[in-house]
């Protein structure tokens, strides 16, 4: 296994040392390249005061190849799926080498405060979610209290 | 009896007697300077054999003469008249030997006087003798009488009345008939059998006038030999060149002589341009032998002041302002006209002594027959006998020669005997390795070479060598019959003995011997040239500690300088002082001389080896020993072994050449140079294969009764090399040049391979121990089981930059050779095409290399300023090929871009904080920056390796940072500016700046890294920038805590290189070791068995060193298996090496007789690389 890039130990080193509001990163004691992540729900977000637990993972051609996420709490989002994929142009076809862990996970808090429902992964929440705003977004809370609940300090 | 002479000549020769009696006069008052009898009572130098010669002979017939019985009683009765004391058997004897002879009277007296008159063996007659010389005295006998056959015989040796100081006799081998052309006209015909004289027209033309340096003549000759009038005194013709080939070299010299008489002009005036014909008798002088007797290596040593000393005149004519080269030179010229002359002469060497002898006994005892003279050939009966004769020479003579060196040397190590030797285990007292079997064999066979049979196991085998061995390249000859025209007048009885019959002729060095020349005996020493990883050190000391002094001198007196090899091996430069007082004898010290790099490896080796508490080493480096002569020679317990390196031995050696011109210095009296050592061995022997380097000369200055050569590449490039070391050894007869010429190189120049090789395989079969890691021991069992090598090319393409600028450097380097071969001095232009291949060969490796030097290259070390010489022109190429190629902008586009760079980046401080935001490092290395088009900056890697993995996957490229497409083509990079390198400036980038085999060697290292964590590795370049370029390259790409990068080449102290050894040597689990290792510093003797990876960056001229640099890894110790990696630019020069390198494997490189030969051979190489 080739040795860890210098990159990879200087982002997490940052990660650590001078953390996102809202968002920690911690690298698995086995392998470096696997980080447990959580974020919370923005403010003024149906996942407000929501922590949401993810996985990261750093494939062997990160940085070239975007690293590979996913949600493992239960949210209810148009981008996301039931098993915790996310639909995000940045891990996808937008993914530069220039981004980061730091701006990925930026970029899917940013993805939980604005949904963008016409380019949908989980297509009946996205349906209802253009159909009765409202109401998705009353179940999103739901499902945010329900299993996101931040757990008491 | 000379009345019944003058009346036969009268009867016989009426038609010219008027003529003969005007010149019968002269004649009678310069005879003695044409002809006297030599009445040496010395029997053995009179011998008469039948040897059918005598092309000059046409229209006379030889000389018969009749002398009845009552002459012979009146001659010995005139004897005893005048002296009355005269025994009757002397009378009788020398009535037999003079009374045949015209004046044999006088002849007779003066011998009586000047050898039975209480001088007897005294010196040989001066007195002139009263032949006489007139034209003819001959008779025509078509069928002689029994009586007078031996009458008819010639003497054999005869005085000059002239003589030069040391010549004491002279005697005939052979008449040649020559056509004089006239070079004057003559105001009287020539009188038949007058007496000329060849001259050399100017003594003073130096040799390397009329020869080049191959010995080849540079000039017609015919000009430079003219022919004399002895009479007058002026020149009246010259010889035909051939002939003037033949004279010319031998005419200064006084181990010919030549008399010349003419037989035929025609009898009229001679005007300019006629022919007249000439007989040349030839004569072997006495002082030819006596050279050979004095010092039969007389052709090789610098030997001038003695030899002046001894022999006044100077033979060679030339004295004292020779350089040994014009010396080398004459010599050679001489020894081929000797040759050329033995030739014409028709003088061939006896091949079975016996056969020789029964004929001439035959010869004696029966009546030849007279030769009739106008035929031109001789009898029939001889003529086909010695037809057969000369076939059976010709055709014999060149398989006869190896056959001779056979049977002399006989097969000492065929490999067969070599694997039935003997082991001999050294003592535990003394030795605390374990040595395998075939190093215990090998301990054998080095204690036999020095003759120290005792402590060597021994087997029923006997090593002694044939004491009445003739020496292979000497050749028998048997004296001719005196034929020549004085002879012939002057008929004489002759006394044979058998002792007398032949004399030996060395035709290869030009010495001659009357004694059968038999070899010496053997040196002591020899070449341990087992391959690689064998164990040569451990062998050295397995010798050392086994036989650690001389037990001959110890027995004696400890001190006193007793050397074997005496007065003869007195160094060249030191002869004169050298000779009075000897040198003391160090007889309980071994000298070694190492390369630096293997001084400490040396001692270490032997505190390992040596287990006995009163044998130490010193290290005799920088100074550390105030005077060796006294720890060696004077001390109680003087070191076992002294260790220096060739750089020591070779200041000293210049120190002291230089000390023997000025006053006596103390540290050079005392040094390397002042003791005879009991041993010398010389490790990595090979560094004096040019005799002509001070290192070369140095080494075999000095002194020691023991000589060991160890090597395991006897041939790097030639074989010549192998010349240096037998001349190390002073191995009879090799070590002398010209032996080593016509045996080795000028067969092997012919292409006459086998032979060449056959003769060094019988010169080095006794003296040289070779085993390699594929024998097998009497078992079947391989002598050392190394795990397995393997060699891997790899072929890698030019990158873009490289191919333009080595198409470029390649076009004009073809253009050179071209018009160099066309106009026929490509020799002359030499350095620039040396120049031309090192800037290929260096664009393969790096762009950045030109304008530096190989280290290794040694025809060019001196013509560094044309090779760090940069023309404009190139330089501009390297700027262009580093800038516009690789790059699609346009003019304008470029224009515009650097223009919105130039606003974004407006200084330099706007550069220094650039961050990649690829690998997040900052500041960018801005050597290595890349800038896109829309202004965002890259390391240049992170960049390409974003473009590979985009292109890869078929994705569109667009900048990492702001989503623009982007083209690799259209990328800049920074440049500092030449006016000051601290400013910078944009320019278009080019993907080509990077060397290719630069990006495969780390492309391989992190494979390796990856695959197998903390494996040293060796990268191995002869160019020590390249080496530079490397360090930082990998430095670069490799980070700290990766790998390590250590350097090692020339420019290292010996303690820095110790400690890089060392260090390097300590396996570290997470990091890559990597050792750039100059081949020059460390191709040899370094053990890097800690390393099983290794690189070649670029290819050698020699295979042999690229072999030896392989084998520091691949050695004894060596545990996994060697893989090594040659990079190699495909269609390039190195291809072509490779080639070369090929052909070098398979046929060697002949010798470098000289310079110019040298550079012939390397010229055939650069054809062949421009082919």
């Amino acid at each position: 296994m080739a040795s860890l890039p210098k990159r990879i130990i200087k982002e997490t080193e940052k990660l650590v040392s001078d953390p996102v509001p809202g968002i920690t990163a911690e690298p698995h004691d086995d392998n470096l390249r696997y980080f447990q992540v959580t974020i919370e729900g923005p403010e003024q977000s149906p996942y407000e005061d929501g922590v949401f637990k993810l996985e990261l993972f750093l494939p062997d051609d990160y940085p070239m190849e975007a690293p590979k996420v996913r949600f493992l709490t239960k949210i209810y989002h148009p981008n996301i799926d039931r098993l915790g994929r996310i639909c995000l142009d940045v891990l996808k076809t937008n993914w530069s080498p220039a981004l980061q862990i730091r701006t990925v996970l930026l970029s899917i808090q940013a993805l939980l405060a604005s949904p963008n429902p016409n380019d949908p992964l989980a297509n009946d929440v996205a349906e209802d979610w253009i159909k009765n705003e409202e109401g998705a977004k009353a179940k999103a809370r739901e499902w945010t209290k329900l299993y996101a609940k931040k757990k008491p300090e | 009896m000379s009345q019944i002479e003058q009346e036969e000549r009268k009867r016989f020769f009426n038609d010219e007697l008027d003529t003969s009696e005007a010149s019968l006069n002269f004649k009678s008052e310069n005879k003695e300077s044409f002809l006297f009898a030599n009445s040496n009572n010395d029997k053995e130098s009179l011998s008469v054999s039948e040897t059918p010669e005598d092309e000059g002979e046409l229209s006379f017939s030889s000389v018969v003469k009749e002398v009845g019985e009552d002459d012979q009683d009146q001659f010995i009765g005139e004897l005893q008249r005048i002296i009355p004391e005269m025994p009757m058997s002397l009378a009788v004897e020398l009535n037999e030997k003079f009374s045949s002879q015209c004046e044999g009277l006088s002849l007779a007296l003066s011998h009586y006087f000047d050898h039975y008159n209480g001088k007897l063996g005294g010196a040989m007659p001066s007195s002139p003798s009263q032949v006489n010389t007139s034209p003819d005295t001959s008779i025509s006998a078509l069928s002689p009488s029994p009586s007078n056959v031996r009458k008819r015989k010639n003497y054999g040796f005869r005085n000059q009345t002239r003589l030069e100081d040391n010549v004491t006799w002279k005697r005939f081998i052979g008449a040649l008939q020559v056509t004089g052309m006239a070079t004057r006209p003559t105001v009287r015909p020539l009188k038949y059998g007058s007496q000329l004289k060849l001259k050399r027209s100017s003594e003073e033309i130096s040799a390397t006038k009329v020869y080049d340096s191959r010995g080849r003549k540079k000039t017609s000759m015919a000009s430079l030999v003219r022919i004399y009038d002895i009479q007058y005194n002026r020149e009246i013709g010259r010889v035909p060149e051939d002939i003037a080939q033949i004279l010319y070299p031998l005419l200064s010299s006084s181990e010919i002589s030549f008399e010349a008489t003419l037989v035929f002009c025609d009898n009229k005036r001679l005007s300019i341009g006629d022919s007249f014909i000439l007989q040349l008798d030839c004569f072997l002088t006495s002082t030819i032998f006596e050279e050979s007797s004095n010092d039969d290596l007389s052709f090789m040593k610098k030997r001038r002041t003695e030899r002046d000393n001894k022999r006044e005149k100077d033979n060679t004519g030339f004295g004292r302002s020779l350089t040994e080269t014009d010396e080398e030179l004459e010599n050679r010229s001489k020894r081929l006209a000797l040759l050329k002359l033995f030739d014409r002469l028709k003088l061939k060497p006896i091949l079975d002594e016996q056969k020789a002898l029964e004929k001439h006994k035959i010869e004696l005892n029966s009546d030849p027959e007279v030769i009739d003279i106008d035929d031109d050939e001789i009898n029939p009966d001889q003529v086909t006998e010695v037809h057969e004769d000369l076939r059976n020479t010709q055709h014999e003579e060149e398989t006869m020669n190896l056959n001779q060196l056979k049977t002399f040397y006989k097969a000492a190590q065929s490999s067969d005997s070599l694997k039935n030797l003997p082991e001999t285990e050294p003592s535990r007292d003394v030795f605390k390795l374990d040595l395998r079997n075939y190093q215990k064999q090998g301990l054998t066979w080095m204690l036999r070479r020095e003759q120290e049979f005792a402590k060597a196991t021994s087997d029923e085998e006997t090593l002694e060598s044939d004491a009445n061995m003739i020496n292979p390249l000497w050749k028998q000859f048997k004296w001719p019959t005196d034929m020549s025209w004085a002879a012939q007048k002057t008929r004489q009885d002759h006394v044979n003995l058998e002792d007398d019959i032949f004399f030996y002729a060395n035709l290869h060095s030009g010495e001659f011997s009357l004694a059968k020349p038999i070899l010496k005996t053997m040196i002591k020493g020899g070449i341990l040239s087992d391959e690689m990883g064998l164990g040569k050190t451990v062998a050295a000391y397995s010798l050392i500690l086994s036989c650690p002094y001389d037990t001959d001198a110890v027995g004696n007196e400890l001190f006193d300088a007793k050397s074997t090899e005496g007065a003869d091996d007195v160094p060249s430069s030191f002869a004169s002082s050298s000779q009075d007082n000897k040198k003391p004898y160090a007889s309980k010290t071994t000298l070694i001389v190492v390369p630096m790099s293997l001084l400490t490896q040396w001692g270490n080796e032997f505190t390992k080896a040596n287990n006995s508490p009163d044998m130490y080493h010193e290290v005799y480096y920088g100074g550390n020993v105030s005077s060796l002569k006294t720890l060696l020679t004077k001390t109680k317990n003087p070191p076992t072994v002294v260790l220096t390196t060739y750089g020591i031995v070779q200041n000293e050696w210049t120190k002291h050449s230089k000390g023997m011109v000025t006053d006596e210095d103390v540290t050079i009296t005392s040094g390397l140079f002042s003791v005879d050592f009991y041993r010398i061995i010389i490790d990595e022997g090979h560094n004096i294969r040019n005799r002509t380097t001070a290192t070369s000369k140095a080494i075999m200055d000095l002194q020691g009764k023991c000589k060991w050569v160890l090597t395991g590449t006897p041939i790097i490039n030639r074989l010549d090399d192998l010349y240096s070391l037998v001349k190390f050894l002073k191995l009879d007869p090799w070590r002398q040049i010209n032996y080593w010429k016509t045996f080795v190189s000028t067969p092997f120049e012919n292409k006459n391979y086998k032979q060449a090789f056959d003769v060094v395989n019988a010169i080095l079969e006794p003296v040289l121990l070779r085993r390699t890691k594929q024998m097998k021991d009497i078992d079947g069992n391989l002598l050392v089981e190394l795990p397995p090598k393997e060699v891997v090319i790899k072929k890698l393409p030019f990158s873009k930059s490289q191919d333009v600028l080595y198409k470029f450097l390649l076009d004009k380097a073809e253009t050179s050779v071209k018009s160099g071969i066309a106009r026929g001095d490509l020799l002359k232009k030499y350095s620039t095409i040396l120049v031309h291949i090192l800037r290929l060969r260096q664009v393969c490796c790096h762009p950045g290399l030109i304008g530096t030097q190989d280290e290794n290259d040694e025809d060019l070390s001196k013509n560094n300023k044309l090779v760090t010489e940069q023309t404009v022109e190139l330089d501009t190429l390297v700027r262009v090929t580093s800038e516009g190629f690789g790059s699609s902008f346009t003019k304008e586009d470029l224009e515009a871009v650097m223009e919105k760079l130039r606003f974004k980046y407006p200084d330099n401080e706007s550069l220094q904080l650039l961050e990649c935001s690829i690998c997040t490092a900052e500041p960018i290395d801005l050597d290595n920056a890349v800038f896109t088009e829309c202004g965002h900056s890259f390391c240049e890697k992170c960049l390409f390796e974003y473009i590979e993995f985009q292109n890869g996957k078929g994705l569109p490229l667009k900048c990492p940072n702001c989503r623009e497409p982007i083209d690799g083509g259209r990328l800049l990079a920074l440049r500092r500016q030449n006016v000051s390198p601290g400013n910078l400036e944009f320019k278009p980038y080019t993907s080509a700046s990077k060397s290719s085999k630069i990006t495969a060697l780390l492309k391989e290292l992190q494979l390796l890294q990856d695959s197998s964590a903390g494996e040293q590795v060796v990268i191995f370049s002869q160019f020590s920038t390249y080496l530079d370029i490397l360090e930082r390259e990998l430095t670069h790409a490799f980070p700290n805590n990766v790998a390590k990068i250590y350097k090692f080449d020339g420019r290292l102290s010996l303690k820095e290189r110790t400690g890089v050894l060392a260090d390097f040597a300590v396996k570290d689990y997470s990091k890559q070791k990597i050792l750039l290792l100059s081949l020059k510093a460390g191709g040899v003797g370094l053990n890097l068995t800690c390393a099983s990876h290794a690189y070649m960056m670029d290819p050698w001229w020699s295979p042999s060193m690229e072999d030896q640099a392989i084998d520091r890894l691949h050695r004894i110790g060596q545990t996994s298996s060697v893989k090594v990696m040659r990079f190699i630019v495909q269609n390039s020069i190195e291809e072509k090496m490779l080639r070369i390198q090929e052909k070098k494997r398979t046929i060697g490189e002949a010798m470098d007789a000289d310079e110019d030969e040298r550079r012939k051979r390397r010229i055939e190489e650069i054809q062949m690389l421009f082919e």
